[in-house]
């Protein structure tokens, strides 16, 4: 069959690098059909749509679309041929509405002059209904939910006549929920004969929504295949060379002293009667990992904000390691123990016009002086150089930590993080974003934490970390933790999934919330 | 994966040499075309175009008068220039610097005239310190408006250097007027106020040595103490800075008096360097090109040391191009601007910069 967009012998090298971010690839895509562009982070999956899309320009190869060669050099020509790239990271105007987002740069006008609303309105909402997508034109971007700016941004390309539709990494902001919604949504679009590539590196999305695969690692492709002939276990062993499972032994631990405690904690915001913490107890204990999981916008983040000490609560006690630090700045929780992984490792957790080495001693850069009171730079560079080299990270000392790859800023912080705790970690999002040979090497060091006898809290929206890594499972749900349960078998992503939508929920009508239940 | 990104390991340290390879290439084509533009400038202006442009560029090496006086000129400017320094790399903006020196002069000035006897060993130090001082209280007030309620620096710097520019008008031609004089000045401050000349007979003193030494200073507190390290991350990156456990808030404050004190000491080594007192209009450009400095040398001390003298290097020979030829002193002005505007928009580096790999 004649390919319908054939991309042959693209090479991609970056000025300034010596590596191929795209070594010869080919890539086949036919009429109507779903094509999943699969790899771990790095593996030149985002670069080639960025050449297909025209925002990046390749050092050799052409682009083919019904045989006939197409010249890309910016997306105004990608959008000539009917080509249009939903980003990760969405560009929308918060102020204005669906429709009048959807038709900026082609707006419907009145009598030549004047923006015509009323059409705007009518085109956009025509496209909504073809689809069934969920969201009305006359809504304001604010309002939206994650999802529903999504389909907006998809909208905008149909409005501009696209035929291939590309989408990098769209689950990622996505609950489990809005997934399922935009899976759909897909399958309607390819039944109105759009084409559409996904660039992914979730194994069981590919799977479920995927006609046929292409699969790519170090800048090549290495498979393409029907997706019904390979299982997610190929796939995986494909993208990263070697098959990689889930499945941690979890040890029994034999000291159980409680170092973090929450009280009754509750965060109120001002002018809001609803609390975006309510009335929190738990305990994390040594040699335990307690995980907390929960769909985005249920409290897993303002949790993080308090326990790290970043936002003050408005009620209850909160206690690390027997001492009282309610309301303490994250300062003092720092001296008493406190090791954190942040969920925003590019603006919190490293400053990234900064070397590597200063990155590293953020937290403990008092430690480093010599007897006349400067930095003692040569100790720090070893204790850099042996951060760097415990922890695999790619990378050199003095270079900007904004220069490294995403894998690789996170095992700055988590060699950052962990080398130096004592007595508590929290974990936010861990591997979020993260290829799979990544996120192995932060669960191993996770567990790692766990034996070294250290009170471990994991905070995600990942129910399959949270399931394969915790002790003890808790859900949040609009602020209040509704359920609570000790890692076994029958807790599995079905069972939590409930309780995560709000469908279940353990302590209701308590007036205390979640009561401990080892008190 | 891994192998890719173990080659881009060993590729940093080659981008990382590029790209100051290419700072300095992008500083000298930018310095390039800004005298590519005087030139022009001059052969459109100047009825004797070979004459000025010779004493443009020759003018500040005629002789020591020239040089040294050149030289003097960049010593506040140094000095101005670390202040914004210290300021910038905080992210906190000090527009406020024109004041700062006027009131640090004006400190020290006073001081001066109030102690004619005291013995120089003691009433140097005194004058140099309430120009600290002053200057620092001044900036150091917008600092802790901020940190009190989170007022913009910006506009509380400035707008507060310019009611105390008028202040400063008037205490000088006020109470400290020199009543023998018909200009707008205050009376000279007794001799042993004044810094030693160390290049007769142009002005250059004394205080060149300490201000270079100064600068080193500021780099080794800037680089190398724990106090530096948390105001160049909190000015980075303040999220950051506070997950590290740095308390951001204080560093709205520091880096201001600082700056500050920097400003007011420029003040005082001008009065007590070159002046001898202080008239009005005195501070000249000082605070405002001090963040010219600062910009050229992106906020580090000692390339401050370089960029202050280029600037001052520019008002020489529009000087010695004035005096000698035809041409006006605003000349100078529009190739100070015409840098300016270079190095601050970083066109030319930017053109040449390695693009940095974004997959």
């Amino acid at each position: 069959m004649e390919p319908y967009l054939s991309m042959q012998n693209i090479s991609k090298i970056y000025p300034g690098t010596d590596f191929k971010a795209n070594d010869s690839v080919n890539l086949e895509i036919r009429k109507g059909e779903i094509h999943a562009l699969a790899g771990e982070n790095g593996a030149g999956k985002s670069t080639l749509m960025k050449i297909l899309y025209g925002l990046e320009l390749p050092n050799s190869g052409k682009i083919l679309i019904n045989g006939r060669e197409a010249v890309i050099n910016s997306p105004i020509d990608a959008n000539r041929f009917g080509i249009g790239m939903v980003h990760q990271h969405f560009k929308l105007i918060n102020e204005f509405t669906v429709a009048q987002n959807v038709v900026l740069g082609l707006e419907p006008r009145k009598g030549r002059l004047f923006f015509n609303d009323d059409r705007a309105n009518e085109t956009v909402a025509g496209i909504i209904a073809q689809n069934d997508f969920h969201v009305a034109p006359e809504s304001k971007i604010s309002d939206l939910s994650v999802g529903q700016m999504q389909q907006v941004e998809i909208i905008k390309m149909l409005y501009r006549k696209a035929d291939i539709l590309i989408l990098d990494e769209p689950t990622s902001v996505l609950t489990e929920q809005e997934i399922q919604r935009l899976f759909q949504t897909l399958k309607v679009m390819v039944e109105q004969g759009k084409t559409i590539i996904i660039i992914t590196h979730k194994l069981a999305e590919v799977k479920q929504i995927s006609d046929r695969i292409t699969v790519m690692r170090q800048g090549r492709v290495v498979a393409v295949e029907n997706t019904g002939d390979v299982d997610e276990r190929e796939i995986s062993k494909l993208m990263v060379g070697k098959s990689v499972v889930f499945d941690f032994s979890k040890e029994e631990g034999f000291c159980s002293d409680p170092i973090l405690s929450l009280k009754n904690v509750s965060l109120m915001k001002k002018r809001q009667k609803r609390p975006l913490l309510d009335n929190l107890n738990f305990d994390v204990s040594t040699c335990e990992i307690v995980g907390v999981t929960g769909v985005a916008g249920n409290g897993l983040s303002e949790l993080e904000d308090v326990i790290a000490g970043l936002t003050p609560i408005t009620g209850g006690r909160i206690h690390l390691a027997d001492k009282d630090v309610t309301g303490k700045p994250a300062m003092e929780l720092r001296n008493l123990g406190l090791a954190y992984v942040p969920t925003d490792r590019l603006r919190r957790g490293s400053s990234l016009e900064t070397s590597i080495k200063e990155n590293i001693i953020v937290t403990n850069h008092h430690d480093y002086m010599d007897r006349s009171g400067f930095f003692d730079n040569g100790r720090i560079d070893a204790y850099a150089a042996k951060l760097i080299d415990d922890y695999r990270i790619v990378g050199e000392r003095n270079a900007p930590i904004g220069t490294l790859s995403g894998g690789n800023i996170q095992k700055v912080i988590l060699a950052r993080e962990l080398d130096r705790v004592r007595e508590f970690v929290l974990f936010s999002e861990p591997t979020w974003g993260l290829d799979v040979a990544s996120s192995d090497f932060i669960y191993e060091k996770i567990l790692e934490a766990r034996s070294r006898g250290i009170a471990v809290l994991v905070l995600s929206s990942n129910i399959d970390e949270i399931l394969a890594l915790a002790d003890t499972v808790m859900v949040m749900y609009s602020g209040r933790i509704v359920m609570k349960r000790e890692s076994s078998p029958e807790l599995t992503r079905e069972f939590i999934g409930e309780y995560m939508m709000g469908l279940k929920d353990d302590f209701a009508g308590s007036e205390t919330g979640a009561v401990d239940e080892n008190n | 994966m891994i192998l890719q990104d173990r080659k881009l390991g060993q590729s940093m340290k080659t981008i990382r040499n590029r790209q100051i390879l290419a700072s300095i290439t992008g500083l000298g084509i930018t310095l390039g075309i800004a005298f590519v533009v005087m030139i022009a400038m001059i052969l459109i202006m100047s009825e004797t175009p070979g004459r000025t442009v010779y004493f443009f560029f020759a003018g500040p090496w005629l002789n020591t008068y020239y040089l040294g006086n050149m030289l003097n000129a960049a010593v506040p400017l140094i000095l101005t220039g670390l202040g914004i320094s210290f300021a910038f790399r905080s992210s906190m903006f000090n527009l406020g610097g024109e004041g700062q020196v006027y009131a640090g002069g004006l400190a020290a000035t006073a001081l001066c005239l109030m102690l004619p006897d005291l013995p120089g060993i003691l009433g140097i130090p005194a004058s140099l310190l309430v120009a600290i001082t002053a200057g620092a209280l001044i900036a150091g007030l917008s600092g802790f408006l901020k940190y009190k309620w989170r007022t913009d620096e910006l506009i509380s710097s400035f707008l507060l250097s310019n009611a105390l520019i008028f202040i400063v008008d008037n205490i000088i031609t006020g109470p400290l007027h020199d009543k023998d004089n018909n200009l707008l000045t205050t009376p000279k401050i007794a001799e042993q106020y004044w810094f030693t000349r160390i290049f007769p007979p142009s002005n250059l003193n004394l205080s060149v040595v300490f201000v270079i030494l100064l600068a080193v200073i500021a780099y080794f507190y800037m680089f190398r103490t724990h106090q530096g390290y948390e105001m160049r991350m909190s000015g980075l990156n303040p999220e950051f800075a506070r997950y590290g456990g740095i308390n951001v808030s204080r560093y709205f404050i520091l880096p201001m008096l600082l700056s500050g004190g920097f400003h007011g000491l420029a003040g005082a080594v001008s009065v007590m360097g070159t002046q001898h007192m202080l008239f009005k209009g005195f501070s000249g450009g000082m605070g405002w090109n001090g963040i010219a400095v600062a910009l050229i040398a992106r906020n580090h001390p000692i390339a401050v040391i370089p960029a202050a003298v280029f600037f001052a290097y520019l008002d020489a020979g529009a000087k010695s191009a004035m005096i000698n030829s035809d041409v006006t002193m605003e000349i100078a002005s529009v190739v100070q601007a015409v840098v300016f505007f270079l190095v601050t928009s970083q066109v030319i580096q930017h053109l040449i910069k390695p693009r940095r790999k974004t997959a």
